[in-house]
């Protein structure tokens, strides 16, 4: 099995994009309720409430600095290990990420840059500016990208010149159902896993007693909010998709005749549908799960409003701790659906994934493979445990935790004093 | 139009190169040299301090690099890909490596964790350097292969990431605790920069034979490399180095340009209206963000922060 490059290269990107994704959910979760907190900061004028923007900004920025790795070898490897893909299809699958690089993650990065060095260098409101064009370009970003992975979905658009893909409508591209439903199930689901992770560090804090300027409470509120609200907009988002997954698209033809389609379909793709759906079960009963668990969160917090005697039973606060596993999984679960539903096309109807594949030698492969898969699995298992180390720490000693000028040892001459 | 917005993209790839080369050349070149220009824990830290608000930000030059070819030049992409495949994964893996230590080495106290991924930083900078080196070199020859001419032009380009770091470092790491640094710094400017001229003329005789950067067309930037680099090593040694080690790096990067030989086709219509049209709107923001960035911390902070 792992002498053919195009299972390992698959296997490989399958990694690669899992990981980036889990990430990138978190990212997308955190950001408005982080936004909304410095908001409220901002207003009040007050420097103690930037106490919660600082812990749910540390979480952020742990959580990013993995996004971002994933991301720059993704880039690279969907360049190195698809030469295929890019050059029939640069110019339309690859003109979004294109615009998705320049126009939302080099102004995020910068902008997260002022953000994270501005704390003490800039107005209050320059600074909340700087985390909303962050908030801003990361959704945009993830608009743009899935553009692109709506494209292989159902390719739109575009005609053949000369064996490459020429754009020839780009609001067909833009608003391709594929792209902009997929948008809709991104972001619903994305904040879903926000408000997971707000409730369980919110109820670890609370369990202990723990809510400084009531951040837990307002966490366990804001998490107990969407939990109720959005799983129904992520089925929706999500079912209308399977239609898509029936049709043709309407470029069909262009490349291979429907004799031809039916062999390459026929003759499958060499995995068996069991990874497809075991993923679609683990997603549909994960997300199932969720839209019982919002009413029942939402009582819960009713009665500890009404009945503040129930508070006691601080106990009922632990399951809570498990709560981020269910999207988590419900999200991978159903990138690997969509992306094996897709196989054994690449852009369907148009490139199978064995001509998407650059080749190369089964050593090069597994070269590539062997050294960034357990580099990405060692760096995400880091990232887990810091996040999960920070989270439990609570507001005191976060990476962003305001450092105070009595902080630091009477000891220490003040040359030693260090700078950022 | 289409020859406008062509002429546009190819401009906007040669941009991204060159200042991907230039601002990334300073905090990967700095980041080579830790071991260098830093003794002991607590000047290490400052030396990760002065690179931590600017990857982030000269990064996304090359994720945007990256973007321009994947969208407006895929035969160009083809192109390097078919050619370099393991120097990039090197490349990837440097970057990776480097990135990793600059997000972690604070996350937890303690020396030997901070040592690791100090250690990672300087790896994966020299994987980094070395990389770009030997890309460069293989794309200005035109052919991929070892030869006098690509090991001697790589290991240059190497020297002037080195030389943009040092340059950078004799500004930045000034401060009563670690004037040490920054003095070591400023007396390597001269030394890289010597190494770097020795390497440069290695370089050209490599190159008359085999005809390798093509004739008149690479003469011009080779000169300009050469007075840059004389500059540093000479008279105006640390003082004008930011400017001159910046000439310097971005020399490299124009002639792949002038002598590569990229196949550069003209993008069709619909695919630059479309980029340009989303992109025109946005080159301002980009803009204020990486200079509001570069202008707000050029003094260090005095309180420790999320990197350093």
């Amino acid at each position: 099995m792992f002498d053919d490059p195009l299972l390992l290269a698959r296997l490989q990107f399958a990694f690669t994009a899992a990981t980036h994704y889990m990430f990138v959910a978190l990212t997308l979760g955190l950001a408005p309720y982080i936004l909304v907190a410095q908001l409220r900061a901002a207003l009040s004028g007050d420097r103690t409430r930037m106490s919660a923007v600082r812990f749910w900004g540390g979480l952020y920025l742990v959580n990013y600095g993995m996004g971002v790795l994933s991301g720059l070898v993704m880039e690279l490897q969907l360049a190195l290990n698809w030469s295929g893909l890019q050059e029939m299809y640069g110019y339309s699958f690859g003109a979004p990420l294109a615009l998705e690089t320049m126009t939302a993650f080099f102004v995020e990065s910068t902008f997260l840059g002022l953000w994270i060095f501005g704390w003490d260098r800039m107005g209050r409101w320059a600074h909340l500016g700087c985390f909303a064009v962050v908030t801003a370009t990361a959704y945009m970003s993830a608009w743009w990208v899935l553009v692109s992975n709506g494209f292989l979905r159902n390719p739109v658009g575009f005609e053949m010149v000369d064996g490459v893909a020429h754009l020839t409508d780009p609001v067909a591209l833009m608003t391709n159902p594929a792209a902009t439903m997929a948008f809709g199930h991104i972001v619903t689901g994305a904040l879903l896993v926000g408000a997971a992770v707000i409730i369980a560090t919110s109820a670890h804090h609370l369990r202990r007693g723990n809510d400084p300027q009531r951040m837990f409470s307002r966490g366990i509120t804001y998490g107990t909010l969407v939990m109720c609200l959005l799983p129904i907009p992520v089925a929706a988002f999500g079912g209308v998709q399977f239609e898509l997954f029936d049709q043709a698209p309407p470029t069909s033809g262009q490349t291979y005749t429907a004799a031809e389609i039916e062999a390459v379909e026929a003759a499958g793709d060499g995995v068996p549908a069991v990874v497809g759906g075991t993923a679609d079960i683990l997603m549909m009963s994960m997300w199932g799960l969720m839209f019982f668990l919002g009413p029942v969160l939402l009582l819960g917090r009713l009665v500890a409003h009404f009945a503040p005697g129930v508070r006691r039973m601080r106990w009922a606060l632990y399951p809570l701790a498990v709560l981020p596993f269910l999207p988590y999984l419900a999200s991978v679960g159903g990138w690997v659906f969509r992306e094996t539903n897709r196989q054994p096309w690449t852009v369907v109807h148009h490139l199978t994934t064995a001509d998407a594949v650059t080749p190369m030698s089964p050593a090069a492969a597994a070269v590539s493979f062997g050294l960034f898969t357990p580099a990405f699995a060692l760096l995400a298992a880091t990232t887990w445990w810091l996040l999960v180390r920070f989270a439990r720490r609570g507001p005191e000693g976060g990476p962003l935790a305001e450092h105070r000028d009595d902080d630091s040892a009477p000891a220490e001459s003040p040359t030693s004093v260090p700078s950022f | 139009m289409s020859d406008v917005l062509s002429s546009l993209s190819s401009l906007l790839l040669a941009l991204f190169v060159v200042g991907y080369l230039v601002l990334a050349g300073a905090d990967v070149g700095l980041g080579m040299l830790m071991p260098r220009v830093a003794r002991g824990p607590d000047q290490r830290r400052r030396v990760v301090a002065a690179i931590a608000p600017y990857f982030l930000a000269t990064e996304v030059w090359l994720v945007s690099l990256v973007g321009v070819l994947a969208g407006l030049f895929p035969s160009v992409e083809h192109h390097v890909v078919a050619r370099l495949w393991p120097v990039l994964v090197a490349l990837a893996a440097g970057l990776l490596v480097r990135d990793a230590g600059l997000w972690l080495r604070s996350r937890v106290p303690g020396a030997g964790w901070a040592a690791l991924w100090d250690g990672a930083v300087v790896a994966g900078s020299w994987t980094l350097a070395l990389s770009w080196g030997w890309v460069l070199a293989s794309l200005i020859a035109g052919e991929p292969g070892i030869s006098l001419f690509t090991v001697a032009c790589a290991l240059t380009v190497a020297l002037l990431f080195a030389l943009r770091g040092v340059a950078f470092g004799a500004e930045r790491l000034v401060g009563e605790s670690d004037a040490e640094s920054a003095d070591v710094a400023a007396r390597d400017t001269r030394r890289i920069a010597l190494a770097a001229l020795a390497g440069t003329s290695v370089t050209a005789v490599a190159a008359l034979p085999s005809g390798a950067g093509v004739g008149a067309a690479a003469l011009v930037p080779a000169v300009v490399l050469a007075a840059a680099l004389a500059a540093t090593a000479g008279l105006s040694g640390p003082m004008l180095s930011r400017h001159t080690s910046a000439v310097a790096i971005s020399v490299p990067g124009v002639l792949v340009a002038v002598a590569g030989g990229l196949p550069l086709a003209a993008v069709p219509d619909t695919t630059a209206v479309l980029v340009w049209s989303v992109l025109a709107p946005a080159i301002p923001v980009m803009l204020i963000g990486q200079v509001w960035l570069y202008r707000m911390t050029r003094r260090p902070s005095r309180s420790p922060g999320f990197f350093a």
